[in-house]
């Protein structure tokens, strides 16, 4: 066991690196010349210096032959990529262009905004998904299968931008139930700890600041929700057939159990292992579809960041922000993996 | 001996969507106390189903069981509910499954497997029931049982899993084993074992057993009667006596000439049955083995030979013709 | 439960019926699937209005524009004043219905263009990576793959000296690996030291008619891929390679991926296609990798190599229409999911430049005047969007049902 976990944990920095390659390789996209395209055509001489000193776009992307040829084996290794890696490994994600802050300044400032908003999607969908998934398996052709599978299926074709911009239109524009956008209305105050506001109100007892918190997440929560919701139906739903479909539920029914107890002692711990894979992909695509929710929400989250520096052609920040989101992912998934060697006993004597 | 379980005219099929499926087409028989029952049959021809039946395992829908009655304890199996039809798996009949690779939940140890079993029909408390788990995996010839107990199945072989589930099967000492093809996915050394093993247990126990398979050797030494089944009917039914050395039916006949025989010579050609079983969604109105049966008529193709006695009361067979072929008039 | 399936299943081997093809079968079943046929009915729908639309129904969106007639709501019947406006207009007085109809062909030309693209790439790799972990390579396939291998390797020090000779050196060597693999296989030993040495010889010695540092790092890269090249590799190492790339794509959640590729690339249709089809290679490599490895380990694939038939006829005759089946429907979700993306993605403003008419990009355009209660600027353009993608996910979800008679209760 401790020897899978050590492999797995070993394995994953090959893909990392091969992860901050890909985002250093994002720039080399950039039609053009990079400074240029960041500042505009306007820029002065000295920002675009600024611009190619921090890129170090005076230099080659990987490596220098001709400062090898002059003999000069440091000079060599000296290049775009290796000063950038060089930079990840102190932390640091260099600087904004535009308002020169660090990168990592603002995204340990904005992050816990989209963790708090994916971490309520995430509770959201779980806690659709999975009852739903076991209730349409075990009723497998009868009307409430039926419904559920067709609304997971328009779950999991709902462009959620559109459902967002609907959400809107219903519960702020038309009912003004809720408000359209932000995180908090002004004037009021919560106490930061933790920096999730649902939970620091709670924590210091401010009853009227966790309602306030709560309306403002609650209609992106739901957005982002309703495809992980779906998916994990549909995968809870196909995996209990699976199993219920094995000896072993057969031999469990033959026993005298009852049908309760077959689907949630030896059904549910089955079927459950390849839903969890999928709950480890839906984190991903939560953050992404963070980018969506945030800027139709005006939530200041690093989703709305995102897709204001792509507006402002802000690079590093895109690279920083996709770097952080990518490390989670792999993150995530590790935990997977790891909670696959707990769950089934088969794998913890490999 | 007494009664044990009886079976009127059980019918079950599955609604499929390539139509009704007619997998069992009225079945009945009786099972005495204590008695071995050998179920034999080619693929397909309803012996399975007919046991899952019994136990009410046929998942509805698509399976329906539509027709008959089965009698055991005085009560008709098959208008229990759903809580009293439990109370009788698993501790009044248990089942042995054909593939013990798969029949044990990989998720659990073996030993809970079996103290769930034995804590749903006994007073016994966890720790007891321990006990007497480890006492049952001896019972069927594992060796360290209390360090067994707590193995997960993958960590078993497949006879060991095979004991494994005898050993569940057997945890509330049931009146009726039905084993349904126990030792056809096993290697046939360990099939022997397997075979010896139920003999032995349930001489100890002094259960029914009902033994299905395809593999007419096995329950020529161990049954006491034997049905033969074919497309979802019995066709005929006796000793092992009267199936093997006063064979009735042109079936039987064929599956018997099928088995090598040792006193053959070398290189004469193993008989087979020509031909398919018919397809159970378009049964044939008369006998259902008509199409491949070298002794047909006129009569065997628009009409069903009923089951009738032959020479004595409990060597029974459906066939129109069983006479004349026991006469030698037809070849 | 198992048990009354295997029955039925065991029966049909039997059971004297008709013969069938499997793609008659399954069209069979797909008729019968009523939701699946909802699906083709909305995605024949969306085919033919986007095709007639583009062939058969001028659109000029640079001058359309109709200030007098901005933010109208859905107009049903024709007045003095207005014309007929199905689905009302928008800021600047466009038919949201024309533009809906005609935005079709965009996401259409996306959707296929992407899928195209993942199919190809991502079909293709998966195949041969599959194929050649599970059977061996012969002589001449690991000829060809040694050679390309050490021609790759190659060029890393070629480039650094200049001199574009050594990676044909290296491909010689590579390729000399596996003769010496199969004429020389008795001094299995001395592979080790002489691939190295050569591998370094053939590096270092040009390296010096540039200077001393070239030939000295020149000389180590060349000891490096000598080791690399001295033992024929099997396909085991290729399907690791390819699957590895995978995994780094992976890493990233596949629409942010294809995000932050058009932020940097810029905006338009075209390069959001790419973006798309890009992201989507892994999907279709692993899938068709792992049907491939479940394909060669049947028994007519067994069957066929042990009587001895060429690797190219097997892929072809056995392994190629065995894995169609879950490769067909993927793609047919792919197009689902292209088509939300770029939906995404023009909404983003990364995808088709205004004014051409995009779904993604005209709830961009309208879901900034919200305030002003035009919902019908928002509902119609999401609502086309909503329905090709679920149109296309019906379809899939019906072939899948349809395609794998694994589920046939």
């Amino acid at each position: 066991m401790g020897r899978y976990i050590l492999r797995r944990l070993l394995s994953v920095i090959p893909t990392l690196i091969g992860v901050t390659l890909v985002i250093f390789l994002f720039q080399r996209l950039i039609p053009g010349d990079p400074a240029v395209a960041m500042l505009g055509e306007r820029a002065t001489e000295e920002n675009i210096a600024r611009i190619r000193e921090q890129f170090g776009l005076d230099r080659p992307s990987f490596l220098d032959r001709d400062a090898l040829a002059e003999g000069d084996l440091a000079g060599f290794f000296d290049s775009q990529y290796s000063r950038y890696f060089g930079r990840l490994m102190r932390f640091d994600l260099g600087e904004s262009i535009h308002r020169r802050i660090p990168v990592a300044e603002t995204l340990k400032e904005r992050f816990p905004a989209t963790l708090e908003l994916s971490l309520l999607s995430m509770s959201i969908a779980l806690l659709i998904g999975i009852p739903a998934g076991i209730a349409s398996a075990s009723k497998r052709n009868t009307a409430l299968d039926g419904v559920t599978m067709v609304g997971s299926l328009i779950g999991v074709s709902m462009p959620i931008f559109w459902l967002g911009i609907m959400e809107i239109m219903l519960f702020s524009v038309f009912l003004k139930w809720l408000p359209t956008g932000g995180r908090l209305p002004t004037g009021v105050e919560i106490q930061s700890i933790t920096n999730l506001l649902l939970l620091d109100s709670l924590l210091t007892g401010n009853f009227a600041g966790f309602v306030a918190a709560l309306k403002h997440i609650i209609l992106p929560a739901v957005a982002l929700a309703t495809i992980p919701a779906a998916i994990i139906t549909r995968m809870t739903r196909s995996s209990m057939l699976d199993v219920l479909q094995e000896d072993y539920i057969r031999t469990a029914t033959a026993k005298g159990l009852s049908l309760k107890v077959v689907l949630f002692r030896h059904a549910l711990k089955n079927a459950f292992l390849p839903v969890i894979t999928i709950i480890g992909l839906q984190a991903g695509s939560l953050l992404a579809g963070a980018v969506l929710t945030e800027t139709i929400f005006s939530w200041p989250g690093i989703g709305k960041w995102v897709y204001d520096s792509i507006l402002g052609r802000d690079y590093p920040i895109v690279q920083g922000v996709t770097l952080l989101i990518a490390i989670i992912f792999l993150f995530v998934n590790l935990v997977v993996d790891l909670s696959y060697a707990i769950l089934d006993p088969r794998i913890s004597l490999e | 001996m007494d009664g044990l379980i009886k079976l009127e005219n059980l019918r079950t099929r599955f609604h499929t969507e390539d139509g009704v499926v007619n997998a069992v087409n009225g079945v009945s028989y009786e099972m005495a106390q204590g008695e071995v029952l050998g179920v034999v049959g080619e693929s397909g021809c309803g012996k399975s189903v007919h046991a899952l039946s019994i136990m009410r395992l046929i998942q509805i829908p698509p399976g329906e069981i539509y027709d008959g009655k089965i009698w055991f304890d005085g009560r008709d199996l098959l208008t229990l509910d759903e809580k009293e039809i439990r109370q009788v798996r698993g501790r009044d009949i248990a089942m042995v499954f054909q593939d013990p690779m798969s029949s044990l939940n990989p998720v659990y140890t073996v030993g809970f497997q079996i103290v769930e079993a034995l804590t749903l029909h006994t007073d016994l408390n966890r720790k007891a029931a321990k006990e007497k788990a480890a006492e049952l995996l001896s019972l069927v010839g594992i060796p360290e049982p209390k360090k067994r107990l707590d193995n997960y199945p993958h960590q078993f072989s497949g006879g060991m899993r095979q004991r494994a589930m005898i050993a569940m099967a057997l945890s509330c000492e049931p009146k009726l084993l039905i084993a349904d093809e126990p030792t056809t996915a096993l290697d046939v050394t360990i099939q022997a074992q397997i075979v010896d093993l139920v003999i032995r247990l349930k001489e100890e126990l002094g259960m029914a057993v009902m033994w299905i398979t395809h593999d007419l050797g096995i329950v020529a030494e161990m049954a006491h009667k034997i049905n033969v089944m074919y497309a979802g009917y019995i066709i005929e039914r006796g000793s092992a006596q009267d199936i093997f050395k006063r064979t009735k039916h042109p079936y039987t006949m064929g599956l018997l000439g099928s088995l090598p025989k040792i006193d053959e010579a070398p290189g004469t050609k193993l008989f087979s049955i020509p031909g398919l079983p018919p397809d159970l969604v378009r049964l044939p109105k008369g006998c259902p083995f008509f199409a491949r049966c070298a002794y047909r008529k006129e009569q065997c193709k628009t009409e069903m030979p009923p089951l009738e006695e032959a020479e004595h009361e409990s060597h029974i067979v459906a066939c129109w013709r069983w006479r004349e072929i026991q006469a030698g008039e037809i070849q | 439960m198992e048990e009354t399936k295997f029955e039925i299943n065991g029966l049909e081997d039997f059971a004297v019926r008709e013969h069938r093809s499997l793609w008659i079968d399954a069209w069979r079943r797909l008729v019968a699937n009523r939701t699946a046929m909802v699906g083709l009915i909305v995605v024949v729908l969306f085919l033919l209005s986007a095709t007639f639309a583009h062939f058969f129904w001028d659109y000029e969106p640079k001058i359309d524009l109709d200030y007098g007639a901005k933010l109208l709501p859905p107009q049903l019947i024709a007045t003095e004043e207005v014309d007929i406006h199905l689905f009302g207009t928008d800021k600047l007085g466009r038919d949201i219905f024309r533009r809906t109809i005609h935005g079709g062909w965009n996401s259409l030309r996306v959707g296929l263009v992407a899928v195209s693209i993942s199919l190809l790439v991502g079909g293709i790799l998966g195949l041969l990576a599959g194929f050649f972990e599970s059977i061996h390579m012969n002589f001449w396939e690991s000829f060809i793959l040694m050679t390309l291998l050490g021609f790759a390797l190659g060029m890393l020090p070629a480039w650094i000296a200049r001199q574009f000779f050594q990676a044909i050196l290296f491909a010689l060597l590579g390729a000399g690996s596996v003769v010496f693999d199969r004429y020389l296989n008795g001094k299995k030993k001395h592979r080790l030291y002489i691939f190295p040495a050569l591998g370094a010889m053939l590096a270092a010695l040009p390296g010096l008619m540039v200077g001393p540092m070239v030939a000295l790092v020149c000389g180590v890269v060349g000891l490096l891929i000598g080791l690399l090249l001295s033992k024929p590799v099997g396909g085991e190492l290729f399907s690791n390679i390819v699957m590895r790339i995978m995994d780094i794509i992976l890493s990233f959640p596949s629409y942010l991926l294809a995000i932050a590729i058009v932020a940097f690339l810029g905006p338009g249709l075209e390069k959001g296609m790419i973006a798309i089809g890009v992201v989507g290679i892994p999907v279709y490599a692993r899938l068709a990798r792992s049907a491939v490895m479940s394909v060669t380990q049947k028994e007519y694939v067994l069957a066929s190599h042990a009587v001895g038939e060429s690797h190219s006829r097997m892929l072809f005759r056995h392994v190629l229409p065995n894995i169609l089946s879950p490769i067909i429907v993927q793609a047919t979700m792919g197009l689902a999911n292209a088509i939300l993306s770029a939906a995404a993605l023009g909404f983003l403003g990364l995808g088709a430049i205004p004014p051409e008419p995009e779904w993604g990009a005209m709830l961009g355009d309208s879901y900034k005047y919200l305030s002003s209660g035009a919902w019908w600027a928002v509902l119609f353009p999401g609502l086309a969007i909503m329905l090709s993608v679920l149109g296309f996910n019906l379809l899939g979800d019906g072939l899948r049902d349809a395609l794998d008679p694994k589920i046939r209760l």
